[in-house]
Parts: C-alpha cells; sequence; structure tokens
C-alpha cells in the first residue's frame, strides 16, 4: 500500500525517478513522454453504465484517448474554401444559320452557336440513318421474288413505304393503300419484305462471303401475338380462374410426391421386412456360428432403414454398466417407445430384463422386430384405408361391377381397418395377434373417406379442366 | 487390447417393519442398502470406495463406505432413490453410477407384518473396457469374501434362463407376425394396383371425350 501510493503521487507529480526528484524542471513539467499520467486518467475513463458499446467506441477509440471536449481541427483539411469558376475567358454565341444534310430540300435554318463552332457540320447529321432497301430487276422479280398472293403493283408499293418510312413496318402498316390493295397485316408486311430480302442477299451472295439473312418466322408472330391477344383479353374471371387452377395443379403435384415418398418408404418396409424373414428362415437351418454371421449380415442390412432402432455401439474404453446398452435411444419416438411397452406387455416381458449380455442383444433384436411390427401395420393400415378408398370410387364408377376384380383382393384381411368385424367372425378362437395391441393412431391423413373420395373427384375435375385449357 | 473383463454384481435393498410406528421419529421400518459381488470375489481387491447419496433429509447423507461389506443401515418411513456411485482403485477409472428406489412397502402379509424381511435387488454387469495394466491385474485378482457357500437371496441363474427362453418365443412370435403383415401388405398393395388400373380405364373414355 504505503509503497503503491508513494509511486501514485511521484507519478501525478510527474516524477519519473527518486535521483532528480529534488529539482522539478521545467522540461519535467511539459515532458512530452509522459505516458504515466495519461495511463491514470485512462483508467479513471470507464465506459459508464448502461451506455451503449458502440456509442462508447465512437467516443473513445483504440488509441485509448480520452475523447476531446472542443473541436481540434488544427489541420488545413478545407484550404479552399470558395470553388474558383469563372476564369476562363468568356466564350461568345453567336446566331447563325445552318442546314440540315438529312433534308434533302436544302432549307436554312438559324440557331444559337458558339462562334468557335461556326462552319462546323451540323452535329445532329450523324444521327440521321437511312435504311438500305433491297432493289431488284424485272428478271430477279420473275426468277425468284413471283408470289402468288402478292402482284408486283402491291410489291412495288410494299418497298416504297419501306423506303419511305424506313423500315418502320407500323408506319408503313398505317399508310397501306387499302383502296388500291387486299388490306395486309403488319405481319404480312414483314413476312413480304423480309422474303424478298433474304432472298435476294441469297442469289446476289459471292461464295465465300458471309451471308446476311434475317430469320422471320411470320407462323410463329402471328401465334404469339394470337396469344397476347387472348392474354390481354382475359375477363378478371377467368384470370381469377386460372390462379385457382394453377395452385389446386401446384397441390396435386405436392400430393403426387408425398404419394411416391409414401411408396419408396414402404418398399423399404417391405425390403426389411423380407430380410427379417430371410434372417429366421436361415437362422433356423444354421449352426450357432453361423447364426452369429448371418445376424451381422441382417444387422447390416436392417441398421441402415429408417425402421430399426440405432442402438449405439460401445467401443471406447472405460466401465459401463451393461443395462445402459439396452437403453432406448432418445432418437426413438414416444408412439414408438409406447408402442414397444404394450407390446412387451402384451408378451409379458419385463421393460428392463436382467442385463446379461445374450440377454441385451436378443432384447435389443427383439424391439427392432417391435418396432419394425409397428412400422408395418401402419403402413398396413394405411394400405387398406387407401384401398377403401379407391373401393368406393369404383363401386361409383363401376356399380355392381366389384365382384369383377373381387377375387384380386387380399383374401379377408384379418384385423387391422374397416374389414375387422368380419375377419373376427370368421376365425373364433384364434390366439390375439401381437400387432393388435400396438394402437396404430389412425391413417396419417385427417380426411375422412368420403372427403377424401369426394377430394379425388375434385382432383380428377381440375385435371380434365386443365387439360381442357392447354 | 481388446479386452473385456465382466464384473457381475446384485445391488439392492433389505428392509424390514417394526411392527408399529416409532414414538420418537415416526419411522416405521429398518432398511440395509448394497452392493455385492454376484460371484463369491472380494470387490476390495478393485473397488476403492462406495458412496451412497441418501435422501437429503438424512444427517450425512452422502454416506462413503471404503471397504466390504458395502452397505448402509439406516431407518425410515419413506421411499426414496438412493443414487450409488462405485469408485475404482485405478485412478484413471471413472465411476459408475447405479441408481435404486428404496422400497419398504409391499403387499404381502408376511412381509406388512414385519416377521418377514422384503428384499429387493437387482443384477447388473460391469463392463471394463480396455482396462489399464493396473487395473487388469485388479481385476484377475481373485479373492473369495467367504469359504462357505455364497448364495443371493434371488435365484438370478433361473432367472436368466426364463428371460431367455421367454425372449426367444417372443422373437417367433413378433417375427411370424412381421411376416403376416409383410405378406398383406405386399396383396394390399397389389389390389391398390389393380384398382388403380381399373378405375383409370373407366375413367379413360371421359378424359378423351374432353380433350
Amino acid at each position: 500500500m504505503q509503497s503503491s501510493s508513494t509511486s501514485d503521487v511521484r507519478d501525478i507529480l510527474e516524477i519519473d525517478a527518486p535521483d532528480n526528484s529534488e529539482f522539478i524542471t521545467k522540461d519535467a513539467l511539459f515532458n512530452n513522454k509522459n505516458k504515466k499520467p495519461i495511463k491514470k486518467v485512462e483508467s479513471t475513463f470507464k465506459k459508464p453504465e448502461g451506455m451503449h458499446r458502440e456509442l462508447w467506441g465512437l467516443l473513445w477509440t483504440d488509441s485509448r484517448d480520452p475523447p476531446p471536449l472542443m473541436p481540434t481541427d488544427t489541420h488545413q483539411g478545407y484550404k479552399q474554401m470558395k470553388a474558383k469558376i469563372g476564369q476562363s475567358k468568356v466564350r461568345p454565341w453567336k446566331w447563325m444559320p445552318f442546314t440540315n444534310p438529312a433534308r434533302k430540300d436544302g432549307a436554312v435554318f438559324h440557331h444559337w452557336r458558339r462562334v468557335a463552332d461556326e462552319g462546323v457540320d451540323y452535329p445532329f447529321a450523324r444521327f440521321n440513318k437511312s435504311v438500305d432497301i433491297p432493289t431488284f430487276s424485272d428478271v430477279e422479280y420473275h426468277q425468284h421474288l413471283h408470289d402468288e398472293g402478292w402482284t408486283r403493283a402491291e410489291t412495288d408499293h410494299l418497298l416504297e413505304l419501306a423506303n419511305r418510312f424506313d423500315l418502320r413496318f407500323i408506319a408503313m402498316h398505317d399508310r397501306w393503300d387499302e383502296q388500291q390493295f387486299v388490306k395486309r397485316s403488319v405481319v404480312d408486311l414483314k413476312e413480304r419484305y423480309y422474303h424478298i430480302s433474304n432472298t435476294l442477299a441469297r442469289i446476289r451472295s459471292v461464295p465465300g462471303q458471309e451471308l446476311k439473312i434475317r430469320v422471320y418466322d411470320a407462323d410463329h408472330e402471328r401465334r404469339r401475338k394470337e396469344q397476347l391477344d387472348k392474354l390481354f383479353n382475359r375477363t378478371p374471371e377467368q384470370i381469377e380462374e386460372e390462379e385457382y387452377l394453377i395452385s389446386e395443379l401446384k397441390k396435386i403435384e405436392q400430393r403426387k410426391k408425398e404419394r411416391e415418398k409414401k411408396t419408396q418408404d414402404l418398399q423399404k418396409l417391405i425390403t426389411a421386412a423380407d430380410s427379417n424373414m430371410e434372417a429366421r428362415r436361415s437362422e433356423r437351418k444354421a449352426t450357432k456360428k453361423k447364426v452369429q454371421q448371418q445376424q451381422k449380415i441382417r444387422e447390416a442390412n436392417l441398421n441402415p432403414e429408417s425402421t430399426s432402432i440405432k442402438f449405439p455401439d460401445f467401443k471406447q474404453s472405460g466401465v459401463s454398466l451393461r443395462s445402459q446398452r439396452m437403453k432406448l435411444p432418445a432418437a426413438v419416438g414416444q408412439k414408438k417407445s409406447k408402442a414397444i411397452e404394450q407390446v412387451l406387455d402384451e408378451l409379458g416381458l419385463e421393460h428392463n430384463p436382467m442385463p446379461t449380455e445374450d440377454i441385451v442383444t436378443g432384447f435389443n433384436e427383439l424391439r427392432q422386430d417391435i418396432v419394425l411390427l409397428y412400422e408395418l401395420k401402419l403402413a398396413l393400415a394405411n394400405c387398406e384405408y387407401d384401398m377403401q378408398t379407391l373401393r368406393h370410387r369404383f363401386e361409383t364408377l363401376a356399380p355392381g361391377k366389384i365382384a369383377d376384380i373381387k377375387n384380386l383382393l387380399p383374401a379377408a384381411p384379418t384385423s387391422v381397418g374397416t374389414l375387422g368385424e368380419k375377419a373376427v367372425e370368421e376365425s373364433p378362437p384364434k390366439p390375439k395377434k401381437i400387432a393388435e395391441t400396438i394402437d396404430v393412431v389412425g391413417p396419417t391423413n385427417p380426411l375422412s373417406p368420403v372427403k377424401k373420395r369426394r377430394a379425388a373427384l375434385e382432383q380428377g375435375n381440375i385435371l380434365k379442366k386443365l387439360k381442357a385449357k392447354s | 487390447q481388446g479386452v473385456t473383463i465382466i464384473k457381475p454384481i446384485v445391488f439392492g435393498n433389505i428392509a424390514r417393519y417394526f411392527g408399529k410406528k416409532r414414538e420418537e421419529d415416526g419411522h416405521t421400518h429398518q432398511w440395509t442398502i448394497y452392493v455385492k459381488p454376484f460371484r463369491n470375489e472380494d470387490l476390495s481387491v478393485y473397488v476403492k470406495k462406495v458412496q451412497f447419496k441418501l435422501h437429503e433429509s438424512y444427517p450425512n447423507f452422502n454416506r462413503v463406505v471404503t471397504k466390504p461389506p458395502y452397505e448402509v443401515t439406516e431407518t425410515g418411513w419413506g421411499e426414496f432413490e438412493i443414487i450409488i456411485k462405485i469408485f475404482f482403485n485405478d485412478p484413471n477409472e471413472r465411476p459408475v453410477t447405479l441408481y435404486h428406489l428404496l422400497k419398504l412397502f409391499q403387499s404381502e402379509a408376511d412381509v406388512m407384518l414385519g416377521r418377514k424381511s422384503l428384499v429387493v435387488e437387482q443384477y447388473d454387469e460391469l463392463i471394463f473396457q480396455d482396462p489399464s495394466a493396473l487395473l487388469q491385474q485388479m481385476l484377475t485378482t481373485l479373492k473369495p469374501i467367504t469359504l462357505g457357500a455364497y448364495k443371493h437371496e434371488h435365484n438370478f441363474e433361473e432367472k436368466k434362463e426364463n428371460t431367455i427362453a421367454n425372449l426367444n418365443t417372443a422373437k417367433t412370435k413378433i417375427r411370424n407376425e412381421i411376416s403376416d403383415l409383410n405378406e398383406r401388405l405386399k396383396q394390399t398393395r397389389e389390389a391398390i394396383g389393380k384398382f388403380n388400373e381399373e378405375i383409370s380405364k373407366l375413367e379413360g373414355p371421359d378424359e378423351r371425350i374432353d380433350t
């Protein structure tokens, strides 16, 4: 404490070292390298409570200087306060005549110009571009340009108009001599004109030189314009209907995608179930050694599927408890774990059996199978539901014909779904199926069968409409 | 390396009813929580200590036992979860945690009247994966606890056999049902396909008129 306070005093008095403390020199008082006192000031300059960091950053930058209290602009930042203008000499203007080379009549007009520019060409003359309109001889016309729909006089009229209006076809169309000739559309005019110019370019072309052909697809243009007309002439109702149809189409496509995904999932499930059965079959035959191999293969087959539970591998060294290895991973959802519990209860098995190695492996496998069973049941319920929907649809479409394909249907489904009652009547003393204990919470589609059917019909109508439109 | 040593253990509690509620503190049972080896082997060779974490209402509720028998005896009136931590002699090995729900009450008549003790115990296995040389040596040194017969209240061997048998029957059952459901699923899918085909046949002509 003592020493630090004395050093503080020394710092404040700007006394660097004890040896020159006897004299307080002018140098020491106006010391330029007095870094220490600045540091002291800095430490007292804490960020005030509640001040935003950004604002503080503006006030106190990395240089750690305290913010200035007064403007300190001593540099010659803006040396020249006024722009220097009007220093050069005045360039005089003069009222003078000019001719526009674009005009053939040589008319003289007057305008203001700088004296310096006197005698120079009219500056806008360079924008005066003229189009090269092809010309042809009588021979060329008869040989190449003859057209059933066009007379020679009409063709000449077209080219004359093209010359006059520099190929502005809208203007040409407007000035078309309708008294003398047939009424023609802009597209007709263009078609004829480009045909002429392209044909002439071709017959006159020099071999080796690049041929310049302007492609003009008149039919395409006509269709395009017709389409634009139609688009423009739509009524609000039509626009609305179109938007509605488009949104419906999107929905239909989305549903289709969903269906495809569902089918894929289903296929996966069936593959998993198939491999499960195969494993069982081979297990029966195989010796113990082989069983282990088969199991490994089966696990390899099953694990990548979404259907089975993935139990973590315990490979790292250290102590662990066997019972930890049969803990259900958190990734298994509540519905599934509930289904597993239900089935275990039904089978009369403990939820946490005695954890020996064999039991843990067997128990984990069993639960994987249970999950597979659960998913199969869920898929089956959905499928049977879909089948019922289709069946209703078929019956409305072809009443009484159901018998024709009835033999194709699965023989009296045992329990799941709406056909359940019938099955129970037919087969009375049968042990209860394990799968029955699993609660499959309805088909995932919330629509009732009737609603679903209606939706399907509507969808059909929309598709028809869309087809009719296009 | 690649060495795995398995040490089965049994843990649980014994409880006995006093026959009445004790006047001074309202306690009704005396109980003992314990961890013991499944086989006749001395745990203390590789176990440093066992910590029993009782309910916080007990004085000094973190009880540490450094030598066998690893057990804590107390009296009380309620059931609660006891956290048991086993520490090993190898300082690099992390402790293992077990959970046991202290059981005092049961509906069996003899137990209720206090004539018989209630025993609730579980079997588990400590798995030592790649233990250090030191620990491995400790784990392989077997020292029996008693020269006499070493028995547990529950017959775990029998339970194991039963469980395996049950598991196997259950597995067969489930797999049979899997193949059943699978077959039905396939049939249903076919039927759906058939229906779809027929329906599109029936709906087909309309569409042709439309277009």
